[in-house]
C-alpha cells in the first residue's frame, strides 16, 4: 500500500495527489467515484471468475440443448 | 506581608483549648473484665480513644500551620503571571543522568521516515481515503442486500397482477377470476342494468355509495367476490335487487354490488384495476 502511494506520488504525479487530497470535496467524491467504480469492477471480475469457474453447469450454459429438444417435440 | 487578617487562635487561647479535651493522647480508658474477654470492643475503644487524639493533633496543626499556608498561598497569587525564571524543567527526585534512570529520552531516529513530509501525508490520505472506499461499497452491499430480501419476490409479482383480455366476455354476462386467491367477478352490463344502477336512490342505502364511485367504466363493473358479511361467495345473477345473492346468510347487493339486504355491512370491495388498452383489464 506505501508502494502504491509512493507510486502515485513520485511517478504519476506529485500535483495530482496532493490536489486530490487538499480539498476535502474532491477528496469525498473521489472516494465516493472510486467506490462505484470499484463495486462495478469487483462484481464483474466476481461473476467472469465463478462463470468460469462453472463453465458448463449453469442453465445459461446448457439451455439450447434443452430448448432444441423441446422444439423438437412440439414438432412432433 | 499584609494580608486580611483573620481571628486565629493565639498561643495562650490553644493552651486553653488542649485544657478543655477530656483525655490526654495517651490516656487509654481502662478496660473492664468483660471488654478484655471481647476483643471486638478492646479494638472498637482503642480506636476511639485514638481518633480523638489524632483529630485533636490536627486540629492544633491547622490553627499553627494558618498563617504560612496563607503566606504561601499570597506570594503564589503575587508571581502568578510572571514568567518562570527557568526555561526548563527538572525534576527534584532524580535526574536523566543517573545510571538505569527511566527519565532518558530515547532514540526514535530509528523509526524516523527517510521520506518527504508530502509523501508521508500521501500515504496516510491515501490508507484513509481507501478505507473509506471499502467501507461505502460495504454499507452499499448491505443495505441493497436488505431491500432485495425485504421486496417482493419473483412469484409473488407474478400473482400481483391479472390481465383479462374483455373481448371474450359478453354483454350481460358475469366472469369470475382468481386474482390473490380471492374470486373477482367482472360483469358487463348491458345498458338497462347500468341505467338501474344509476337511478337507484343510494344516498339511503346502508354503506351509500353511487355507481360513478365504484365504476371506471360503466359497462365493466369489477369487484372482488367476497361477502362483506363472513367472507363467503355470493352467487351472480341471483337475489332480489338483480344482482348477487350470498347463500350463507342471505344478503342481497344490486347489479352495483351495493348491499341491499341483509347482513352484510358494505358494499362488494372494489379492487385497484385500470385498462391499459381498450379492450384489456389489469387488476393489482
Amino acid at each position: 500500500m506505501a508502494g502504491i502511494s509512493n507510486v502515485i506520488y513520485q511517478h504519476v504525479s506529485p500535483a495530482l495527489a496532493t490536489t486530490l487530497f487538499r480539498r476535502n470535496a474532491v477528496y469525498l467524491t473521489a472516494i465516493f467515484a472510486g467506490a462505484f467504480a470499484f463495486e462495478l469492477s469487483f462484481d464483474t471480475g466476481s461473476n467472469k471468475i465463478w462463470d468460469s469457474w462453472n463453465a458448463g453447469r449453469q442453465w445459461k450454459d446448457i439451455k439450447p440443448r434443452y430448448l432444441v429438444a423441446a422444439e423438437e417435440e412440439d414438432d412432433d | 506581608m499584609t494580608g486580611p487578617v483573620i481571628p486565629i487562635a493565639s498561643e495562650s487561647s490553644g493552651s486553653d483549648f488542649t485544657s478543655d479535651f477530656i483525655h490526654p493522647p495517651h490516656y487509654l480508658p481502662p478496660l473492664s473484665p468483660i471488654a478484655v474477654n471481647n476483643p471486638v470492643r478492646v479494638v472498637n475503644r482503642l480506636t476511639m480513644s485514638l481518633s480523638a487524639a489524632s483529630s485533636t493533633l490536627l486540629r492544633t496543626c491547622a490553627r499553627q500551620q494558618l498563617p504560612t499556608a496563607r503566606a504561601a498561598v499570597t506570594s503564589c497569587q503575587q508571581t502568578r503571571g510572571v514568567a518562570d525564571a527557568k526555561a526548563s524543567f527538572e525534576s527534584p527526585f532524580a535526574t536523566a543522568n543517573e545510571r538505569g534512570s527511566t527519565l532518558k529520552i530515547p532514540n526514535f531516529s530509528k523509526y524516523q521516515s527517510s521520506k518527504s513530509p508530502r509523501s508521508n501525508q500521501v500515504f496516510s490520505y491515501f490508507m484513509a481515503g481507501t478505507m473509506g472506499l471499502a467501507t461505502a461499497v460495504g454499507a452499499k452491499a448491505t443495505v441493497q442486500d436488505f431491500l432485495v430480501n425485504m421486496s417482493a419476490s419473483a412469484d409473488v409479482l407474478a400473482q400481483a397482477k391479472v390481465e383479462i383480455t374483455l373481448g371474450a366476455i359478453p354483454e350481460g354476462k358475469n366472469v369470475i377470476i382468481k386474482w390473490r386467491g380471492k374470486p373477482v367477478f367482472i360483469r358487463h352490463r348491458t345498458q338497462d342494468e347500468i341505467n338501474e344502477a344509476r337511478e337507484t336512490k343510494w344516498e339511503s342505502l346502508r354503506d351509500p355509495q353511487s355507481d360513478d364511485e365504484r365504476v371506471q367504466k360503466p359497462e365493466w363493473l369489477v369487484m372482488l367476490g367476497v361477502c362483506t358479511h363472513l367472507g363467503c361467495v355470493p352467487i351472480g345473477e341471483a337475489g332480489d335487487y338483480g344482482g348477487w345473492f350470498c347463500p350463507c346468510h342471505g344478503s342481497h347487493y344490486d347489479i352495483s354490488g351495493r348491499i341491499r339486504r341483509g347482513p352484510a355491512p358494505l358494499n362488494l370491495e372494489v379492487p385497484a384495476y385500470q385498462f391499459p388498452e381498450e379492450d384489456t383489464l389489469v387488476i393489482g
